[in-house]
């Protein structure tokens, strides 16, 4: 009656299980006979034709008395330890655990494994084999819930705490954050996949993405991360120029470099251009390429590459552009401050990563930007002042607003300091 | 609707239109103990949470606890000591309905309290020139050690709280004293000096535990 | 033939016309006056808080946003439904309406201890419930637990609705203070302690807890509003702070306080039961010792709230221990109801019918704790719908029900009209059924592990929360009729009560309806005990 429990996927799930069904049993036992009672009772007893018959004065009974405080205490004796033992289980791990380190955070969860791999919201765990997790939050309290396993811990920014359970069949199987913690606790949703040994080594050595698990073909995968990535900010797929070169025909093309050397374009130079782009840049485009170390997984990169490689054959179309603007030659000395920075800022192509319309592109938007504040990646508070331009202007990596990469070139050498005035003079216009 | 009715007596207990002189009087001393039970359980928590933190940083909490003045600790301690004394005789002036001395004695009480506040003003304020209060820069920034705020954060608390205490005993004791100046008391009725007296017991009994807390144990 | 002039026939003076004009309330000392200001004041801001709730209900009916409410604004509801629901509603609860009009009717006495308190207490209350809707210019979305770290960092309102709640706090001690006070120095001769009725009894234990747990969330609000304005670094763990150490000070007050509502709750029961069963209450001393137990061992529990919190496996052990211990007391009192039952003259009035739901509902309540106390069980479901299920359960359909059939009884007395009995047994319908509708789709939910203070949820909760929303309409629809049932009778009803129309022994209903000022003509001197009922048994003790 009433077994509305989840799916049983861990050791411990069958003794909670049993222990709450013994529990609902003796509950809706004693809940109907003593409300069954009441209602007979109120029929047997009823007062008849408006008039009260005689009751009998009685007063009470000790013996009733004596069992009815015994059998209980009784009954919750009974519950109590085996609700205590079923609790040991839980606190006591065994030696061999697998380890995993648990961070959580205004909203979500990242999962790192012991040979370095980070995972986030999404754990994958050998079936048969007890896991423990040592958790730790960065903010406030959350809690670490998965229903099906019967676990459940609060994870605290103030020390460690840690859980542990060994499931018990292959699946997949939802977590929960469980303790409130602001607007977005309730899609701080996390899932558990169990998986055969097999599967998990494989998946352990595995450094692919989400993206991979969708199993897409390389060379849509490589057009989804084109334009997930913001690759098409700056490159074109049509031949048009912008500010990077376009990828039309790039395949196996012989490309000159500002050197003066020439490469070709294969899969390692695709390669160093992403991880390491302004070490070999093309003739007649600027080093301000960032670089995508450590964000795509070497499959990923495949995917790119593959990508461009299809590129060669089939008619694509052009997805969403920035347009570089091409600046008329003018007589500057004769302009205002504001004027030379708006020209610099096309000129030094600012406006490829930055809008001027409110819109968020790669970096924040210059509109409204002087005197904005907010939070830096990390917390602490900033506000938009001259120097703080400056500062961004020369190094970017200094202080990267929250919720930017930190993927602006530096200028340093490539702008003086009346270019940064007049820049900065140029911002405050822009509104 | 209030009753005003007249007292045959003058210096006798006041009329209550719904209980006698005796119930009255025993009633007054049973609402102030439980009153007090309250004050120990919110001064209570504070203690508790002192406790568990100066467990937590002992080392920090011994050195942060050299800052405060011995001296000055106790020398109020003994002042309200000699006030609580003087409540208590004023208690048994009252009992021997000799309004005269309840005055001079609560006011020797009353100037005890107001001793202990001016002591109290003289280390807030060199807590002040040594940085070490929150109205100081120093304190709020993010350099002072976490657990030297903690110990000053409860040590103001605390401190303040009791601080607040001694004004309220203050307004009670002198408002008894307004009274008995217009000869009120008598053998009959002194309930106002009693409640008044065990109310200023209390406040005189937390700083005899905050004292050594924060001063000497540390 | 008539012969001289005949005068009007003379009003009698009661409480209600004695002094008339809005003055006479607003200064009243009135224990009575004071307790039907105090019910005006909790209603509204039972209705307030309940609308909030529907809201609630509406949005979670589907999954998916509804577009009512976006996640903050209904973190912002949900938050303020408990506070306002607890500090404004619940907490004062019975104690301040019924407890205040009853308890000096009870014990033979002309008013409460220290009435110029009683009024101060009433005022107090009132600036702090101003204090919380200032405070909603500024809605805090931190739950009514107010958790660190997150108050700690969020919204600006926690400052002034902790202090509400701090001012609250004073309220319900000088409450608490006034009748152990009373009760001790006020009984009429012969009012015995082994006499008192169990309402007096269930206010003493009640007030024992009012004064000496509520300073401790007293001193916990304050510590929060310092570490939020002076960061002194006490339970902000960034400057070092414990977040646990405030569940725990948070715990010390918020266990005891679900016994503040509810034993005043079970005294009512303790008087309806009887009356309408035309039987003395079987094992008075019993539910007596019950009640006390039960108010002791609520200070020992409080870490039941926080088994998953951090704390030591050694401390949650004990404290789950201690906590079946309550649920003893509890089982005991619920079987004596009954028995008392057994061979009586059950006349099924509103109030009857509202005491016997409530022995069904109880036992839910109860038997639901038993999931909770068990360590294993709690583990998987702490913080889930089993737990909001649980405490809706012991709260509204404890507490508040107990408080409306405490009001059906005692309407003819306090007000000296006679309800409508029909549309009163239609309310009690509405609430019953709505209220079980409401909940027993949320221990389903709890059960398939659905986390609570959830705006949204995965979409195969969905038919659970939908029958829940129906419920919940009906359930208000339910609490509406049966208040608005009581309070327009209460201001335009015409049918008369008697003195004592359920033929009860309790002092209260041996004067008038409505009783005048002094409650009783001349001092009551009372020699048989409350529950006298039925022909004496030969076994029978006599008190």
């Amino acid at each position: 009656m009433f077994r509305f429990l989840p799916e049983q996927a861990s050791t411990f799930a069958a003794d909670v299980d049993w222990i709450h069904n013994w529990i609902t049993d003796i509950s809706v036992f004693f809940t109907v006979a003593i409300f069954g009672a009441a209602i007979l009772f109120a029929i047997i007893w009823r007062r008849r034709e408006g008039k009260d018959h005689a009751t009998p004065q009685i007063l009470g009974d000790h013996k009733l008395e004596a069992i009815w405080t015994i059998v209980p205490t009784l009954i919750c004796v009974f519950v109590a330890v085996k609700g205590l033992v079923s609790y040991q289980d839980m606190r006591t791990p065994p030696a061999n655990t697998l380890d995993i380190s648990v961070t959580a955070e205004q909203f979500n969860w990242s999962f790192e494994y012991p040979n370095g791999k980070k995972t986030t919201n999404d754990i994958t765990v050998p079936v048969g084999h007890p896991v423990k997790f040592i958790m730790r939050s960065k903010d406030v309290i959350h809690s670490f819930f998965i229903p099906a396993m019967r676990v459940k811990k609060d994870v605290l920014p103030s020390m460690f705490t840690t859980l542990w359970f060994e499931p018990i069949k292959t699946g997949s199987y939802q977590g929960f954050c469980t303790e409130y913690c602001g607007a977005g606790h309730s899609a701080m949703l996390f899932k558990v996949n169990v998986v055969s040994d097999a599967e998990y080594d494989r998946w352990l050595t595995d450094d692919s993405t989400e993206f991979m698990k969708s199993k897409m073909n390389a060379e849509d995968l490589g057009r989804a991360l084109y334009e997930q990535k913001t690759c098409n900010t700056c490159h074109s797929i049509d031949g048009s120029m912008r500010i990077g070169p376009s990828f039309a025909k790039l395949w196996n093309k012989k490309e000159k470099l500002v050197d003066g050397t020439e490469v070709l374009v294969d899969e390692n130079y695709i390669e160093s251009s992403i991880v390491n782009p302004n070490a070999q840049v093309v003739a007649g485009y600027a080093p301000i390429m960032p670089s995508f170390e450590g964000q795509l997984s070497v499959d990923e990169i495949k995917a790119l590459i593959a990508f461009i490689k299809g590129l060669e054959k089939t008619e694509v179309a052009p997805v969403a552009a920035v347009q570089a603007v091409a600046v008329a030659p003018v007589d500057r000395s004769k302009l205002k401050p504001e004027e030379r920075g708006k020209i610099l800022s096309q000129e030094k192509l600012c406006i490829s990563c930055h809008s001027i319309d409110g819109s968020k592109v790669i970096g924040p938007s210059f509109k409204g930007i002087y005197g904005r504040k907010g939070k830096l990646v990390g917390g602490a508070d900033y506000e938009v002042t001259d120097e703080y331009i400056k500062e961004s202007i020369l190094n970017p990596m200094a202080k990267v607003v929250d919720g930017y990469a930190p993927a602006m070139p530096p200028y340093a050498g490539q702008l003086s300091d009346d270019d940064i005035n007049d820049i900065i003079a140029y911002l405050k216009t822009v509104k | 609707m209030t009753h005003k009715a007249e007292t045959m007596d003058p210096q006798g207990p006041p009329h209550v239109h719904h209980m006698d002189a005796t119930t009255a009087y025993g009633a007054a001393k049973l609402g102030m103990w439980l009153f007090l039970a309250t004050e120990i359980l919110l001064f209570g928590g504070l203690f508790c949470a002192f406790a568990l933190f100066r467990w937590t940083y002992l080392e920090e909490f011994h050195q942060a606890s050299k800052h405060l003045n011995v001296w000055m600790g106790a020398t109020n301690t003994v002042v309200l000591l000699i006030s609580s004394y003087f409540a208590a005789l004023a208690v048994d002036a009252a009992q021997h309905g000799n309004n005269k001395k309840i005055v001079t004695y609560l006011s020797i009480t009353m100037l005890c309290a107001v001793g202990f506040l001016v002591i109290k003003y003289f280390e807030y304020s060199s807590k002040y020139h040594h940085g070490l209060s929150p109205l100081n820069v120093e304190f709020n920034s993010p350099e002072f050690n976490a657990a030297y705020k903690c110990f000053f954060g409860l040590y103001y608390c605390m401190t303040a709280l009791h601080g607040l205490h001694v004004i309220f005993g203050m307004a009670i004791l002198g408002w008894v004293i307004s009274k008995a100046r217009k000869n009120r008391f008598s053998e009959r009725y002194y309930t106002p000096v009693e409640v008044g007296a065990l109310y200023w017991h209390l406040v005189d009994l937390i700083w005899i535990y905050l004292f050594p807390l924060l001063y000497l144990v540390g | 033939m008539s012969t001289a002039a005949s005068t009007a026939p003379e009003v009698k003076k009661n409480y209600l016309n004695d002094h008339t004009g809005i003055w006479s309330w607003i200064y009243t000392l009135d224990h009575k006056r004071i307790g039907i200001m105090y019910l005006v004041s909790l209603f509204t801001f039972f209705f307030i808080a309940g609308l909030i709730a529907l809201t609630m209900r509406y949005e979670l009916m589907h999954a998916g946003a509804s577009g009512l409410l976006t996640p903050k604004q209904y973190n912002v509801a949900f938050t303020l439904h408990g506070a306002m629901m607890v500090f404004l509603f619940i907490v004062p609860g019975i104690p301040a309406t019924l407890g205040n009009f009853l308890l000096p009717l009870m014990i033979g006495a002309k008013d409460v201890a220290f009435p110029r308190m009683n009024l101060l207490s009433y005022y107090i209350y009132i600036v702090g419930a101003i204090m919380a809707l200032v405070a909603l210019l500024n809605p805090i979305d931190t739950g009514w637990t107010f958790y660190t770290p997150y108050s700690i960092q969020t919204g600006q309102g926690v400052v002034l609705m902790t202090a509400a709640a701090f001012v609250l706090g004073f309220s319900s001690i000088l409450t608490g203070l006034n009748f152990i006070v009373t009760i001790h120095k006020l009984r009429a001769p012969g009012m015995h302690w082994m006499r008192l009725p169990l309402f007096v009894w269930a206010t003493y234990a009640t007030a024992g807890i009012q004064v000496l747990a509520t300073p401790v969330v007293g001193i916990n609000l304050l510590l929060l509003i310092m570490e939020r304005t002076m960061g002194i670094g006490i339970f902000d763990p960034k400057l070092g702070g414990d977040p646990v150490l405030f569940q725990h000070l948070f715990w010390f007050y918020s266990h005891p306080v679900v016994y503040i509502m509810i034993l005043p709750a079970f005294g009512i029961i303790g008087e309806i039961i009887p009356v309408f069963s035309r039987k003395p209450i079987f094992g008075y001393k019993a539910v007596v010792i019950a009640s006390f137990s039960l108010a002791l061992l609520g200070f020992f529990v409080w870490a039941h709230h926080m088994f998953v919190s951090g704390i030591s496996d050694f401390s949650a052990a004990t404290f789950s221990i201690i906590t079946f211990g309550v649920a003893i007391p509890t089982a005991v009192k619920v079987f004596n109801w009954v028995s008392t039952m057994y061979r009586g003259s059950i006349r099924l009035d509103t109030p009857m019918l509202y005491a016997i739901s409530f022995i069904f509902i109880f036992m839910v309540a109860g038997t639901t704790g038993i999931y909770l106390a068990t360590l294993g069980v709690d583990v998987f479901y702490h913080d889930t719908y089993f737990v909001v299920a649980h405490f809706h359960y012991t709260m509204q359909g404890g507490a508040v029900i107990g408080l409306i059939a405490g009001l059906h009884f005692w309407f003819p007395k306090m007000s000296g009209k006679m309800y409508n009995e029909h549309i009163a047994k239609i309310g009690f319908v509405l609430v019953f059924i709505g209220f079980n509708l409401t909940f027993i789709p949320q221990f389903v939910l709890g059960m398939h592990g659905m986390p609570r203070r959830y705006f949204d949820y995965p979409p195969e909760f969905e038919s659970l929360h939908f029958v829940s929303t129906i419920g919940a309409f009906m359930n208000g629809l339910g609490y509406a009729m049966a208040i608005f049932n009581l309070a327009l009778t209460g201001l335009f009803g015409k049918v008369k009560a008697p003195r004592n129309p359920y033929d009860s022994l309790s002092l209260e209903w041996q004067t008038d309806s409505p009783p005048i000022h002094d409650n009783f003509e001349t001092t009551p001197i009372i020699t048989e005990w409350t529950y006298g009922y039925g022909t004496p048994v030969r076994d029978g003790t006599h008190h």
